[in-house]
């Protein structure tokens, strides 16, 4: 946990954890260090707003070698608002994902969640920017790294008119992420386990299980929809999903790594 | 330019692999092309419209080019939506989801969903701009799924290509130069700089990376408010 910390501190990434700190494959453990290291947020009087859902794409998946996706939380300081400027000074090698945010209405706490309780629970989806991180040197991370490490979570932009979940086609609606009007990414619904639905229907059982419900309020990333991108200096990005509008942002010019400073 | 044309000829119709041209300009390889489809139209084939290829930034690349190229469709070339392809007819074939659009005077009249058989003539599938230019840009075989009006915007329509009922590929109409209508102005304009105009149909390119078409496979291409096109091999 200190060497995770230690990274956010400094800026400064670290050698992977698996091996030597964490046991190839042992998830278990790393979800364990990945909450001692929440509960340490927590402490600092960080709020916890979500999760965010991670390895929801089947060939990403099999480079990692497992057949389920996994996940991290969110922070309130790790959010931007639409069209912001992120100070790169904040990140270590960021990277960008555009996807689909549930808020949820209401607490989901079975084990067992149906898709049709997420539908449910769904007050409202909005387009999101996700802005991945890595505190692990060169984003050399197996699934027990990536997992400790809040599934390399960084920040994440939201857009801001919600839309009814009965009013976008899940599996099928296209995304396109420009950077200064040039599709740099592209994809659609099905590249989020076959359907966006399926990864918070994963999410809300996977977290009542270890006690961590989905509640009323909690913002879900559900995950990628195209392949991700890395950010450059000075960078301006619009991430466009069909039926949800556009979300935007940007990148200060300072280059990103070693220079410092924990999200917020 | 005449003996180009029977070599792609006789490697399209006894799928056979030929080794590249290596023609020297762009404009050799349209002169081939020309004098190719003219082979087909001499044996009673019908041209029934126009398809564009190296839309995407990726293939783009790929090629080290910047421009996109255009190739021409004959009837012979047309499956019917859902009906079978006899694989033997290919070299290596690969297919592709994408948008058509049905020209008229000059304006795009209506949408489809299409899947395109794409199967370079030369071996590897490997060639050099004008020589995939001269191979009528690997068109083969290609479906047309509903012909429907054109919705206001078609610029990111999400598309899937699926195989035996797998998702494969994933994408997005984005993919095809940001906007699939800029694939027709383009295109109209490189065309007319080779005194073509573009009518009837026009594929307007790939919206995902094209995929080895196995035996024994139900293909379906799905665009997002759009439908389908399929074929089986």
């Amino acid at each position: 946990m200190n060497e995770l910390l230690g990274a956010y501190a400094t800026g400064v990434p670290i050698p992977p954890l698996r091996e030597h700190l964490l046991p190839v494959g042992d998830i278990d453990a790393a979800y364990a260090v990945q909450k001692e290291v929440t509960a340490h947020w927590l402490t600092q009087g960080r709020r916890l707003v979500g999760a965010k859902i991670g390895l929801t794409n089947k060939a990403v998946q099999s480079v990692f070698g497992v057949f389920q996706p996994d996940f991290g939380v969110l922070l309130a300081d790790m959010a931007v608002n639409d069209g912001d400027v992120v100070d790169l000074g904040r990140l270590i090698q960021p990277r960008v994902e555009a996807e689909i945010a549930f808020v949820m209405g209401a607490d989901l706490p079975y084990k067992e969640v149906t898709a049709v309780d997420v539908i449910r629970a769904t007050e409202y989806l909005l387009p999101s920017i996700e802005i991945v991180d890595s505190r692990i040197i060169n984003w050399d991370i197996s699934i027990v790294d990536t997992v400790a490490d809040n599934a390399s979570s960084g920040l994440f932009v939201l857009g801001t008119q919600p839309v009814k979940l009965s009013d976008v086609d899940l599996r099928m609606c296209g995304m396109v992420l420009e950077h200064m009007g040039e599709p740099v990414s592209v994809g659609a619904g099905a590249a989020c386990l076959g359907n966006p639905l399926n990864a918070v229907t994963w999410l809300a059982s996977t977290m009542a299980r270890m006690g961590t419900p989905l509640r009323a309020g909690d913002v879900v990333l559900s995950g990628a929809l195209g392949p991700m991108v890395s950010v450059t200096p000075g960078a301006r990005y619009e991430a466009r999903i069909s039926g949800l509008g556009s979300v935007r942002v940007g990148f200060s010019d300072r280059p990103a790594a070693g220079t410092g400073g924990t999200p917020g | 330019m005449a003996n180009a044309a029977e070599l792609l000829d006789y490697a399209a119709r006894n799928a056979q692999a030929m080794p590249q041209l290596r023609l020297a300009e762009v404009a050799d390889g349209y002169a081939v092309q020309d004098e190719l489809v003219k082979r087909r139209l001499e044996r009673g084939e019908r041209l029934v419209g126009y398809k564009m290829g190296l839309t995407s930034r990726a293939k783009m690349a790929q090629v080290g080019v910047n421009e996109v190229i255009f190739g021409r469709l004959t009837d012979a070339m047309q499956v019917p939506d859902g009906a079978m392809v006899d694989l033997a007819q290919y070299i290596h074939p690969r297919v592709e989801p994408e948008v058509a659009f049905w020209i008229e005077d000059g304006e795009i009249a209506a949408v489809a969903p299409a899947l395109e058989l794409i199967d370079s003539r030369y071996a590897n599938f490997e060639f050099t701009l004008p020589d995939v230019v001269a191979d009528n840009t690997s068109g083969a075989s290609f479906v047309i799924g509903a012909w429907q009006d054109v919705p206001s915007t078609v610029d990111n329509l999400g598309v899937l290509l699926e195989i035996n009922g797998e998702v494969v590929q994933v994408g997005s109409t984005a993919a095809i130069l940001g906007d699939p209508r800029r694939a027709f102005t383009d295109g109209a304009e490189l065309a007319a700089r080779y005194g073509v105009t573009f009518d009837g149909i026009l594929l307007a390119g790939a919206a995902t990376a094209a995929v080895p078409l196995p035996k024994g496979a139900y293909v379906k291409a799905v665009v997002e408010g759009l439908g389908t096109a399929s074929l089986r091999s």
